[in-house]
């Protein structure tokens, strides 16, 4: 018979072993890294967003510490999943404060969560870069010296595609979406600033469905019996497909035509392939393909290369987030949140879209946006953004006198 | 504000065709589900993973038989992963729990619809995946005077089909026969020499085939996705409540109301569509709190 090891032996060696690692624990005399947390939702469907996020970023940051690191050091990052829950993305980000010592917050994709954090961030004095909510209320009414968006808003989504549909000869239109906040500031965002620039356009009716709705025919068939002259439609999410596959299956592109805020993003052709509608108005902040600059070819290429899929629209904001702590922490000369926080302030970087910067009032990213039509083309196995026009930040921003409005000040 | 749009008989009737194609899918859900309920008294939670299983199926073996007869082959394989799936399941998981309460067996398929849907993420991702239609069913053709998708033209036909098929199966066969008096008296068949066991793999595995086809048979029109299986479960259940629990043909009764209350909503009011389905299912159990139809429970 074999002797047992004394089952006592085992805490003792770890107690050795922890002890050991508190006297000298590895890679001690290396400057120690700076640590950047992200909270995002990394299960379920959000995650066809998420990913993206925080694949660039590590592109980015793998990019830096392969050169060394910033301002000599390497930069290392810990992520959460907040499975798109408010109480768990807060818990989560005071865990990787007060545990993880982070230096930086990032994330997510819940505008509650955002707003969660970001007042937890407040009274805490921690950076915190919002990576893809789009609440306005976040850089708006909500706004303090801690937080920053690097995305677009629904605000800007509204000014953006209001600019851009002025340019069409639409007078009556109807308006469709998802039932939850997101799309009824969507549709308000694009209705009102739309009624502003134009002041002709009429709403001929509405309709709405709940989120997660499976079958959009009935709806589309509904709409094509009062004949508007375009459909603004507000989704997100799963919706934006079952919109684009009810709109091919029943023909209703052809016929009419139609607006949906990142109808010509890669998130939403992706999936569908081919089968995707032609002829649909779309906005985005990112196409792999457009601007046709060296830059975002050098960003599409690595991260194609990196990760054997093109880059999405949150790849866009995981780099611009990358590129805005980098530069940020070398201006400011060592990992101090405040000075970190001032450095950011009016800090331009330049994007895979051009030069983008970050606004020093609202600290909200000036981001273009693109307005194009999708469009079938020998080159992909989908469908891509044609006759993309750039509607500049400045065009879809709201302005400062806004924001202090919003603010109550 | 349009709260009303001016409309025909031709867009009533367009409406109406759309409606009953979703009560199509519903109702080949439902019937699985009410099927299981009904023989085995097992309220699974986990059929809508099953449903969303069918569809992932759907999607990845219409890309790998890719060509035009890919989503016929998908059509007839993906029910039958989802068969095989669930009969592992019921060998090794839900024969030992006939005999528990309900509230537990709830809680025992919810926590298997998470786990069911954790193991789609791991296999397929979490990423939007789309089937396209077979060639001959895109596009739409024009039905007095509007314009209706094939696809849904082609569920209806299907959906009847099934519903014949499970009338035959259910009072001619000898399987069907014993099963409705196993959901009548499940001792009394066991007295009778038969293998009840094996009567509830059968019914049980029937029932998840049903969500699987369902899943394959929505994967064209819809996004597939993580949580298709948490939208549709709720309905599902709504609709085997206001059909009476465990009664197929309450299921298509349950079905045809919600889909065509929900598809005429639309048409006459927009705004508030998203309850009139709901309120039908209210105004139901007011009036028959045991649902429409005669309830086996």
């Amino acid at each position: 018979m074999k002797r047992r090891v004394p089952m006592k032996i085992f805490p003792l060696v770890t107690v050795v072993l922890a002890f050991l690692l508190v006297l000298d624990p590895p890679g001690a005399k290396a400057e120690p890294p700076i640590k950047v947390g992200i909270i995002d939702t990394y299960t379920g469907p959000a995650t066809t967003f998420t990913y993206d996020v925080r694949d660039a970023f590590k592109l980015a940051v793998d990019e830096s510490n392969g050169k060394g690191g910033i301002l000599r050091r390497k930069v290392e990052f810990t992520t959460r999943d907040d499975k798109f829950k408010v109480d768990i993305c807060l818990s989560m980000a005071k865990e990787l404060v007060m545990n993880e010592k982070v230096d930086i917050l990032m994330g997510t994709i819940n505008s509650a969560a955002s707003l969660a954090v970001s007042e937890y961030c407040k009274t805490e004095k921690i950076p915190f870069l919002v990576t893809f909510s789009k609440s306005d209320k976040i850089t708006g009414e909500k706004g303090h010296r801690y937080v920053f968006s690097i995305t677009e808003n629904t605000v800007m989504i509204g000014k953006a595609a209001a600019v851009g549909l002025t340019k069409k000869p639409f007078l009556k239109y109807w308006i469709a979406g998802d039932d939850y906040e997101y799309g009824h500031a969507l549709a308000d965002g694009v209705w009102g600033n739309l009624k502003k620039l134009k002041p002709k356009v009429e709403r001929i009716g509405q309709s709405w469905w709940k989120v997660g709705e499976p079958e959009l025919t009935p709806y589309l068939t509904a709409i094509s019996a009062a004949k508007p002259d375009a459909v603004i439609f507000a989704t997100g999410g799963a919706s934006m497909v079952n919109v684009m596959k009810a709109a091919k299956a029943t023909g209703f592109a052809e016929k009419i035509p139609m607006f949906v805020h990142t109808a010509t993003e890669h998130s939403t052709l992706a999936p569908l392939g081919t089968e995707a509608p032609e002829k649909v108005i779309g906005t985005s902040n990112y196409h792999f393909y457009f601007p046709d600059t060296p830059k975002n070819k050098a960003f599409a290429k690595a991260f194609r290369e990196a990760y054997g899929r093109e880059p999405k629209v949150g790849a866009l904001y995981g780099y611009l987030a990358a590129q805005f702590i980098a530069k940020a922490l070398e201006k400011a000369g060592q990992m101090d949140r405040e000075r970190f926080i001032d450095a950011l302030e009016k800090m331009k970087v330049d994007s895979p879209v051009g030069e983008v910067e970050m606004r020093g009032y609202d600290h909200q990213a000036m981001l273009p946006m693109f307005m194009g039509v999708t469009k079938k083309v020998p080159e992909y196995p989908f469908l891509i953004g044609s006759d993309i026009f750039t509607i500049p930040a400045k065009e879809a921003m709201p302005s400062v006198e806004e924001i202090k409005k919003a603010r109550g000040q | 504000m349009g709260f009303s749009v001016p409309y025909g008989a031709a867009e009533l009737a367009g409406q109406l065709l759309v409606g009953l194609s979703r009560s199509m899918i519903l109702f080949i859900v439902c019937a699985g589900l009410s099927f299981v309920l009904g023989v085995l008294r097992v309220p699974n939670i986990a059929h809508g993973s099953l449903y969303m299983i069918g569809a992932f199926a759907t999607f990845s073996l219409s890309k790998f038989f890719a060509g035009s007869s890919a989503f016929w082959i998908a059509l007839i394989l993906a029910p039958l992963l989802v068969v095989f799936l669930s009969l592992i399941a019921e060998r090794a998981l839900f024969c030992h729990l006939y005999q528990r309460e309900h509230l537990m067996l709830l809680l025992f398929t919810f926590a298997l619809s998470l786990i069911l849907g954790d193991l789609v993420k791991i296999v397929w991702g979490a990423e939007y995946r789309s089937v396209a239609a077979p060639a001959m069913l895109k596009g739409s053709i024009s039905l007095l005077g509007s314009s209706f998708p094939r696809y849904n033209l082609f569920l209806i036909f299907a959906g009847l089909l099934v519903a014949v098929a499970l009338w035959l199966f259910v009072n001619k066969t000898k399987f069907g026969k014993i099963s409705r008096a196993a959901a009548v008296d499940r001792d009394m068949v066991g007295m009778l020499g038969i293998n009840v066991s094996w009567v509830f793999a059968a019914a049980f595995v029937m029932g998840c085939y049903l969500a699987g086809l369902g899943g394959a048979l929505v994967a064209p029109t819809v996004s597939i996705t993580l949580g298709m299986d948490h939208t549709l479960i709720i309905e599902a259940f709504l609709i085997v409540t206001i059909g009476g629990l465990g009664n197929m043909w309450g299921a298509l009764v349950g079905s045809l109301i919600f889909g065509v209350t929900h598809s005429l909503g639309v048409l006459v009011l927009p705004q508030f569509a998203i309850i009139f389905p709901y309120a039908a299912v209210v105004i139901v159990l007011l009036l028959r709190p045991k649902g429409l139809l005669k309830s086996v429970w």
